[in-house]
């Protein structure tokens, strides 16, 4: 496969996983915790924004002003991470950077998976965002997020798996490895703050990653801190664990590889292994005892770390010298 | 000579607002108008449809498109916009047998001009015998002197060509050949996907010619033209996501099953074309070239280029690999050139040319620049390199300013000008503003040449003038498509 087509394989999947993960995060002040007080849903925004990365403009800092601050600003947070275009991190414009990726291989795109991702793009981009506030915005980032579902289910259900494939799924998995990662790493953070403690329920990190109902029966319904940070980085068997991601990640590398599993093997698949046996064995204590926040932004920096070797040993194809097949 | 348009007689009273204009032919209508032999289902089926279901119709196949992302890129300024061609549901027919005569006449002019695109960078008895002037070739800025003595592989220099023909009162004839990066067949093969979805019955009645097998027929030509004998490998070249075609390259390449690379996907060892992979370099035997001479290789060509690959014209020199089109046939499609086509065919293939030119004055010539300037108000006139319908002056729609400021140009530089009488383009009927009416049409007709001969494939993109009264048909310039169904029902 050309090294250029890979490149935007691997791209989409990041943007497309960006768009999925940013809805999931945005839909969790502006639709699950709707009951709550000002100031808990002003911490779930902050949440948000610093696991995008992103500025919180003008954070409040009492009750009072926070109460205030939603009710002038929620607008204003909501649209610019839904469909502000000049945020790229907007969904619009994640959205609209997968499509861009897309277009450039859609050559070897199934119709259905690109006419599925192009009119997701057409409907976010027409879609009216003072009217949809007006009639509830979650209901337009419900829209949103199940036409990536049936994106997601198109391209499961027709894509060939082949390298195409491979490098989608590990840009979908490199990607969710760093959000959630940062996302764990915010959660943990903020809810030390004094007032935030009933703020952040560990029984919502739980719903937000959509494994509050696999808890309940594999440990309890008693939610714990331990377990659950245990459960999100280690469980081998949930899809939006670190483990599960990491070994997805290592699974997609075998198969790019062009040594297979024979030795010596690629800088990117041997970094992926190494991660893979730090969330086995090293994060335990750390999560447990230690400082989980240090340990998830030291994932993070691993991950970034298997980005870059990902782009030199393949992708990378202005810099790429390579030898005759 | 009428010029007034008349009242709908016949069945084409079954459209408000549907005027036979004696000036043009229409072809879906007799003068009379009573539908000709080869539309009447057609005519019957629309002329049975209410204005709702007319308008669905028009929604279906414009949402397909939209759907499909089935676009061209325009560029203006820093401004890149993408945008749906438009396309009107109700197809051009056309009888077997009048198609029969096209595609003959086709075949011809292909097979003549690859004839003379070998003489000229070869021998040049052509050029000698006088058939075409020298001057005009070697004098011809497509004209690319790196090709001479290069021999290309069978002499085919131009695989895929798209010409251009009008129909006017006085039938069928060839605007022009597009014979360096011929584009729209994408629009032919999303228009009749479309437009038969529309019409399934009267398609299956009609036993249409079939279009859908086009890349399969163009992947047979390219591999046949491969200098191995191993099983070749095809990419197409395009310029990027940024290219006003970009939607057709990624198409093709889709249908083949071949790579779409770009020129920094390339790279060139020993004289060996490589195509860059995830697993190493993976040698290209046939490179369908989607980009401008100009663009090809920033060595050999125009060095600022980032669209080529630098090495490309050494490697293709080498032989290593087949470029298609070859580099250099645009001089065959240099306006001025066009008008010699007739005693090209004469010269190498012994025959009456089979499809008429438009009549061209060569501004080059005395006669040809006096007959120019004196009669600018009926001409159009266009410069010989120039496409896509830019820089041309439209005499009748233009101002007496406009005609004087054009006439200074063509005094300063005649040789970079040819005139041709405003063409009466033929009509079709299209669906505009919620009412069938006639608009101007033209066909691009696609024709392969490989190493064991010539085919073209039934059909074509059928361009339309939208706007009322106008007669360029260019996508760029407010142009729409549709389908045209040559059948033998």
């Amino acid at each position: 496969m050309l090294a250029r087509v890979a490149a935007n394989f691997y791209w989409m999947g990041r943007y497309l996983e960006r768009t999925k993960q940013t809805i999931r995060l945005v839909r969790y002040p502006l639709d699950r915790i709707v009951d709550r007080t000002g100031s808990e849903i002003a911490i779930a925004w902050e949440v948000v924004h610093r696991t995008l990365g992103q500025a919180l403009p003008e954070a409040p800092g009492s009750v009072d002003e926070a109460e205030a601050f939603l009710l002038t600003d929620a607008y204003t947070l909501a649209g610019s991470l839904i469909e502000e275009a000049s945020n790229p991190g907007s969904i619009l414009s994640c959205w609209s950077t997968a499509r861009e990726n897309g277009r450039q291989v859609r050559s070897h795109l199934p119709l259905a998976v690109w006419t599925c991702l192009n009119q997701g793009y057409l409907w976010m981009r027409d879609s009216d965002l003072p009217t949809a506030w007006a009639s509830g915005p979650a209901a337009l980032v419900s829209e949103a997020s199940d036409r990536l579902r049936h994106l997601s289910g198109v391209m499961d259900a027709l894509m060939y798996r082949d390298d195409g494939w491979r490098f989608l799924c590990l840009g979908r998995f490199v990607e969710r490895v760093q959000h959630q990662a940062a996302f764990l790493g915010a959660w943990v953070e903020l809810g030390r703050r004094a007032h935030a403690t009933a703020a952040l329920p560990w029984a919502d990190l739980l719903r937000i990653c959509g494994a509050y109902e696999v808890y309940s029966r594999r440990y309890s319904m008693e939610v714990r801190q331990e377990q659950v940070l245990v459960f999100l980085v280690q469980d081998p068997d949930l899809p939006r664990s670190l483990r599960f991601s990491v070994h997805f990640i290592e699974e997609m590398l075998a198969g790019i590889d062009p040594a297979g599993a024979r030795y010596p093997l690629a800088p990117p698949h041997r970094m992926a292994l190494r991660i893979a046996a730090a969330l086995e064995v090293e994060s335990l204590d750390r999560t447990r005892g230690g400082d989980p926040v240090r340990f998830f932004h030291l994932v993070g920096n691993e991950c970034r770390k298997l980005h870059d070797l990902t782009m030199s040993a393949y992708l990378d194809h202005t810099r790429y010298e390579g030898t005759e097949a | 000579m009428p010029t007034r348009s008349e009242s709908p007689r016949g069945a084409a009273a079954s459209f408000p607002g549907y005027e036979i204009d004696p000036r043009f032919f229409d072809e879906m209508f007799e003068a009379d108008g009573n539908p000709r032999a080869a539309c009447r289902q057609m005519t019957e089926s629309l002329a049975g449809l209410a204005p709702e279901d007319l308008a669905k119709l028009q929604d279906s196949v414009y949402r397909r498109f939209l759907h499909e992302g089935i676009t061209f890129t325009v560029l203006g300024g820093e401004d890149v916009t993408e945008r749906i061609i438009p396309l009107d549901f109700v197809p051009r027919l056309m009888a077997g047998a009048e198609w029969d005569r096209i595609e003959r006449g086709l075949k011809q002019r292909l097979a003549a001009i690859n004839l003379f695109l070998r003489d000229i960078y070869h021998e040049g008895r052509s050029l000698r015998d006088g058939v075409v002037p020298l001057d005009l070739v070697f004098g011809c800025p497509k004209y690319r002197i790196e090709m001479r003595g290069i021999d290309v592989p069978h002499d085919v220099y131009v695989a895929v060509c798209g010409t251009d023909l009008v129909r006017t009162r006085n039938g069928f004839a060839v605007l022009e050949d597009n014979l360096q990066v011929p584009s729209g067949v994408s629009y032919m093969l999303g228009c009749r996907d479309a437009v038969k979805g529309a019409f399934p019955d009267l398609y299956r009645a009609h036993r249409v010619r079939e279009v859908s097998d086009y890349s399969k027929r163009l992947y047979a030509i390219l591999a046949s033209l491969a200098p191995s004998t191993r099983t070749p490998r095809v990419a197409i070249l395009t310029p990027g996501l940024y290219n006003s075609a970009f939607y057709e390259h990624a198409l093709l390449a889709g249908e083949m099953g071949v790579d779409l690379v770009e020129g920094q996907d390339l790279v060139m060892r020993d004289a060996v074309l490589y195509a860059r992979t995830t697993k190493g370099l993976e040698r290209i035997d046939v490179l369908y070239r989607r980009l401008d001479d100009d663009f090809l290789d920033p060595v050999a060509f125009r060095p600022e280029s980032v669209l080529g690959a630098a090495g490309l014209f050494h490697a293709y020199r080498a032989g290593s690999f087949v470029l298609a089109n070859a580099p250099g046939t645009g001089v065959a499609d240099d306006k001025a050139v066009y008008a010699y086509l007739p005693r090209i065919i004469r010269y190498f293939l012994d025959e009456e040319p089979i499809l008429d030119n438009v009549e061209t004055h060569l501004c080059r010539e005395p006669e040809g620049l006096a007959h120019t300037l004196e009669h600018l108000e009926d001409l159009v006139v266009k410069e010989v390199g120039g496409s896509g319908g830019y820089g041309m002056l439209i005499g009748p729609h233009a101002s007496s300013a406009e005609r004087a400021e054009y006439a200074d140009r063509i005094r300063a530089n005649p040789s970079n000008f040819i005139a041709q009488p405003t063409l009466d383009l033929s009509r079709a009927p299209c669906y505009v503003e919620g009412r069938i009416e006639p608009r101007h049409v033209d066909l691009r007709p696609f024709v392969l040449q490989g190493r064991d001969g010539l085919d073209v494939v039934p059909g074509g993109l059928c361009r339309v003038a939208l706007p009322r009264g106008s007669l360029v048909v260019n996508s760029s310039q407010g142009g729409g498509c549709k389908d045209l169904w040559v059948f033998d029902g």
